[in-house]
């Protein structure tokens, strides 16, 4: 009884709270300031189709940059928190190996036929951010999908760790380096404007944002596939140690 | 040889769902394709086995066109069936795991008739077990395993039969 009693008090004590906020709604007539300055200069400025991705990559590439940062970071961090040498898992410590089950065989040949299509996908939506929905972290998402699909149907899949550590590299590293460049080709740092707009709406449009937008797609899907690498290495080693 | 002509089908299959995806035509985004998806070709060595098993004639082309018809047809059918079932005021069904048999021995073929029988309602394809497939059947009409292939796989197989063998 007095458990319900105190319910109801702070039920409405929140109600309380939340009811100031409640009755500055109204809805949106107009776009903020700096929106509105986004969606008019956006597309003759960029040139981007998409206006999203002009703000993400170009706008507010900094931040970006940033997201990219924190993503690598979390990976680093899951890295090494749960990798395991490679040699810890050989045999010869005294514990009998078991083999993994070998996926089935629908499983093995849907992956075959997916995998190519997903990684098109994928390489797809980051190529065309800056003209539909989507860019570098859905593309790389997809791509990391299709990595774990190989994984679940493969037992006997090993990553290559150099080819994914330099591709993660490599575009990190060009990642910055256009932007370095907008600062001395153009207005500021990862300014697109490095290369010519091209014609709105076509593939070759809106800059390096294409190019960035490739990159940060490599970068995530590499990382995304290493996080998926390893957490499966950690699986596979608890279920032997069992 | 047949690698390599593999390879090129898994090529010319990408370039083609590029070009959809993109649709109205240009020269770059079919340029730009035409690199991703080689690309991607020469990256995914492990589908060689199951486009190096693909069949391109004409014949396998035609059937094949024909089994999206044959197809749809079974999928509204069985679509009906179950339907029907539900709503039945007595819920005639009786569900149970049957083994039945198939002559398919290309795996993508195995592949489209584990998911022909999958999508159709009322039969799901469990497990594989060399030529036996496990399926779950809304109603166990038969137990022996020619009846039970007749029943569930032989509509579907005829077609996949001469598409991918």
């Amino acid at each position: 009884m007095i458990k319900k009693f105190f319910t109801i008090i702070t039920v409405l004590l929140f109600a309380l709270m939340v009811l100031p906020l409640l009755r500055q709604i109204a809805p949106f007539e107009e776009l903020a300031p700096v929106a509105a300055a986004y969606a008019e200069q956006g597309p003759d400025q960029l040139g981007a189709a998409n206006l999203v991705t002009s703000v993400i990559v170009t706008y507010r590439g900094l931040d970006t940059l940033g997201e990219v940062t924190v993503l690598f970071i979390a990976t680093a961090g899951v890295g090494f928190l749960l990798r395991r040498d490679e040699e810890d898992q050989l045999p010869g410590d005294g514990v009998p190996r078991e083999t993994p089950r070998e996926a089935s065989e629908l499983l093995g040949s849907g992956s075959m036929l997916l995998f190519p299509l997903l990684m098109l996908f994928g390489v797809y939506i980051f190529l065309h951010g800056h003209l539909t929905p989507g860019g570098g972290f859905q593309g790389g998402v997809v791509i990391a999908s299709a990595m774990l699909l190989l994984m679940l149907a493969r037992v006997s899949f090993h990553l290559n760790h150099l080819i994914i550590s330099l591709v993660e590299s490599l575009s990190g590293f060009f990642y910055v380096a256009i932007g370095v460049l907008g600062l001395i080709l153009a207005a500021g740092f990862l300014d697109n404007r490095i290369l010519p707009l091209g014609e709105f709406g076509t593939l070759l449009s809106a800059g390096a944002i294409p190019i960035i937008y490739s990159l940060v797609g490599l970068k995530v899907g590499t990382e995304l596939t290493n996080v998926l690498g390893t957490m499966r290495l950690t699986r596979t080693q608890q279920e032997e140690d069992v | 040889m047949k690698r390599l002509l593999a390879r090129f089908l898994i090529f010319a299959f990408l370039l083609l769902i590029w070009l959809l995806l993109t649709y109205p035509f240009s020269i770059q985004e079919l340029t730009a394709g035409a690199a991703v998806s080689l690309l991607i070709a020469l990256f995914s060595v492990g589908s060689i086995p199951i486009f190096a098993e693909m069949r391109t004639g004409p014949r396998a082309i035609t059937w094949g066109i024909a089994y999206l018809f044959v197809f749809f047809f079974e999928l509204v059918k069985s679509n009906l069936d179950v339907a029907f079932r539900v709503l039945h005021r007595k819920i005639p069904i009786q569900p149970g795991i049957v083994k039945v048999r198939t002559k398919l021995t290309s795996r993508i073929g195995r592949l489209a008739l584990a998911n022909s029988i999958t999508l159709t309602p009322g039969t799901i394809t469990v497990e594989t077990k060399g030529e036996y497939f496990y399926v779950h059947w809304i109603d166990v009409r038969a137990r022996n395993i020619e009846e039970t292939t007749q029943n569930i796989v032989s509509k579907f197989e005829k077609y996949l039969e001469v598409i991918f063998g």
